[in-house]
């Protein structure tokens, strides 16, 4: 029954403690070194890209190189392109590889579609959490198994449905299909359920109808769960990739990820200029992720959502 | 639900209120599942006015036509959902014990572990092409390509997970594993007693994420390998589409092959739940 001495825990604890530092910066390196690969390869000439594929800086700001340069031996200041400036990439990627509208699109199909999906959401979860009508349990069960149903499988079917709405190579293919969230409702229900009957009683008692007991008394409770679930709606929308792929061929219309295949079709691709094009496409998450991390962290343990 | 204010009040509004996501649903997921039946039943594309009805052929062409891909594209399925459920519990939990271990940094590791998440799999994907093709060429080779695409699943889902696990472990009364270590429980003792059973709705929620997720597998594939070489990465989903948008006159095939996908999903996750139903907990 005795306990071992707390002097050789305690050592043991500590040891275990440092191990498992060592190891989580080891994993974190792992996460982090493609990220930083993508960066550095970004910054290359096309010329640097494919005479060295594993170095995370360019040839031309290499030290062993301007070294060589200093000795007079031949080096990688010597290529053509040297004086290539830093973002040189991502400006051309803006300028001539259509990067800026596939970026506005990203943002415009990520910002609609959160903002009409919520709104939905929420008018229906309210219905479902404070309100009584015939067929409520029925109804709500439906929405929940179209829950179940994955997004593979309804690829065709929605595409055939769009296509004879007649929105193939529109914004509103793109978006439409999205805008219906049964997880949203599932959420939002729950949440809208813990909020006290009391505090709505207050407000009918004030004057308030239906939609007022919504907007004075609900929304402005459940500020948190709706920022995380906008949060979550928006990062899937930006990383969507198959469905805009499936209704667009017309590249104005093309978010960044529909955009960055593309450019790896091409024959000859210019590499660099794609690594410049997808560090744009994942900065603004990430801006996002820096800024919201308390909502999203926070969030995870309630969501099923993953970003596609 | 006993605190309403007047629950034997009907109030028909409501229909209003749930009228917007009604109307979606119904469309996009009741009126075109119900197309994408009736489409799997012709041939070529019968709403675009060609095509006639064939019954079940797309069905039985899928599954034992000569040239059909679908077994080979359903056992490679199958084969990377089996390595990401695998290559996921074993880098997430223990990495979320290892993160709870570590004195310094635990905030800092949950945000670099989660970048992956928050990054379009297709950057990611081009990414790992080139990281691949300067380490090993793996994706050149049909005995490893699907290894290596797994691989980017699981480097990618690694992180969202470990905060699953996280969270789940908190909530792990410290209680019990004093109790263990009263009774003299080695570290293992306290990882297969203690740990595991009371993480096993987490357990059960990861594994069945990713196994929806794997089963749907597509931008990796399409991204990196086309389903080469020799077709070691032709998955399920990647069939579909090609059938679907690449191919002409396919329609109603893909869609057949769309349907027995689901069946398969169907069938895999009533397995998984009936045989996590089956196993006991401490708490019940």
């Amino acid at each position: 029954m005795n306990p071992p001495a707390p002097t050789s825990r305690h050592r043991l604890l500590r040891l275990s403690s440092v191990v498992a530092l060592l190891v989580m910066i080891l994993g974190a390196i792992i996460m982090v070194y493609p990220y930083a690969y993508m960066v550095g390869s970004s910054l290359k000439t096309r010329k640097e890209f494919a005479g060295d594929k594993r170095s995370l800086i360019p040839a031309r700001y290499q030290i062993s190189e301007h070294a060589k340069h200093r000795r007079g031996e031949p080096s990688a200041l010597d290529w053509e392109g040297a004086d290539w400036p830093l973002l040189k990439n991502y400006r051309d990627a803006l300028l001539y590889g259509h990067v800026d509208v596939f970026l506005l699109n990203s943002l415009l199909y990520a910002v609609v579609l959160t903002t009409v999906q919520l709104s939905i959401n929420v008018l229906a979860a309210y219905a479902f959490a404070r309100m009584n009508f015939r067929g409520k349990n029925v109804l709500f069960s439906i929405l929940l198994a179209t829950m179940m149903l994955p997004p593979a499988v309804l690829l065709i079917p929605r595409f055939i449905v769009i296509r004879e709405l007649g929105l193939v190579d529109s914004f509103l293919g793109v978006v439409l299909p999205g805008f219906a969230g049964a997880f949203g409702v599932f959420l939002l229900r729950q949440f809208f359920l813990n909020i006290p009957s009391t505090l709505e009683d207050a407000a009918r008692l004030d004057g308030c109808g239906t939609f007022g007991v919504l907007r004075h008394v609900i929304l402005p409770l459940s500020k948190p769960v709706l920022i995380t679930l906008g949060l979550f709606t928006f990062i899937a929308a930006w990383n969507s990739f198959i469905w805009p792929l499936v209704v667009l061929s017309d590249q104005t219309y093309y978010p960044l990820t529909v955009g960055l295949s593309l450019f790896r079709e091409e024959s000859g691709a210019d590499w660099p200029r794609i690594f410049a094009a997808s560090v744009m496409g994942s900065l603004p998450l990430i801006a996002l992720f820096l800024v919201a991390q308390r909502y999203i962290i926070g969030g995870i343990s309630l969501s099923g959502l993953k970003g596609q | 639900m006993g605190q309403r204010t007047a629950p034997e009040r009907t109030q028909p509004v409501a229909y209003l209120y749930i009228a917007p996501a009604f109307l979606l649903v119904i469309v996009f997921t009741l009126v075109s599942m119900g197309l994408s039946f009736y489409v799997s039943l012709h041939s070529w594309d019968p709403i675009r006015g060609h095509g006639q009805f064939v019954g079940a052929s797309n069905y039985v062409r899928a599954l034992v036509g000569e040239n059909s891909v679908f077994w080979l594209a359903l056992r490679n399925t199958a084969m990377y959902v089996a390595m990401s459920v695998v290559g996921v519990l074993i880098t997430s939990l223990p990495l979320a014990m290892l993160c709870r271990k570590a004195r310094y940094g635990q905030s800092l590791f949950r945000t670099l572990y989660f970048l992956p998440s928050i990054t379009p799999m297709v950057v990611l994907s081009l990414v790992w092409l080139w990281l691949f093709d300067a380490w090993g060429k793996p994706l050149s080779s049909p005995r490893t390509a699907l290894l290596a695409i797994a691989m980017l699943g699981v480097w990618q889902a690694a992180g969202y997970n470990m905060l699953l696990f996280l969270a789940g472990l908190s909530e792990i009364p410290q209680a019990f594993y004093d109790a263990a270590r009263v009774d003299g429980a080695s570290r293992w003792q306290e990882f297969r007693y203690v740990t595991i059973p009371l993480l096993r709705n987490t357990i059960i929620f990861v594994t069945v994420m990713v196994v929806i997720g794997a089963f749907q597998v597509f931008t990796q594939a399409y991204i990196m390998t086309r389903g080469g070489p020799e077709r070691s990465t032709e998955v399920v989903a990647l069939q579909v589409f090609k059938n679907a948008f690449s191919y002409a006159g396919q329609m109603g095939y893909a869609s057949a092959m769309a349907w027995l996908l689901f069946a398969v999903l169907f069938v895999v996750i009533m397995i998984q739940m009936r045989v996590f139903r089956s196993q006991r907990t401490y708490d019940e």
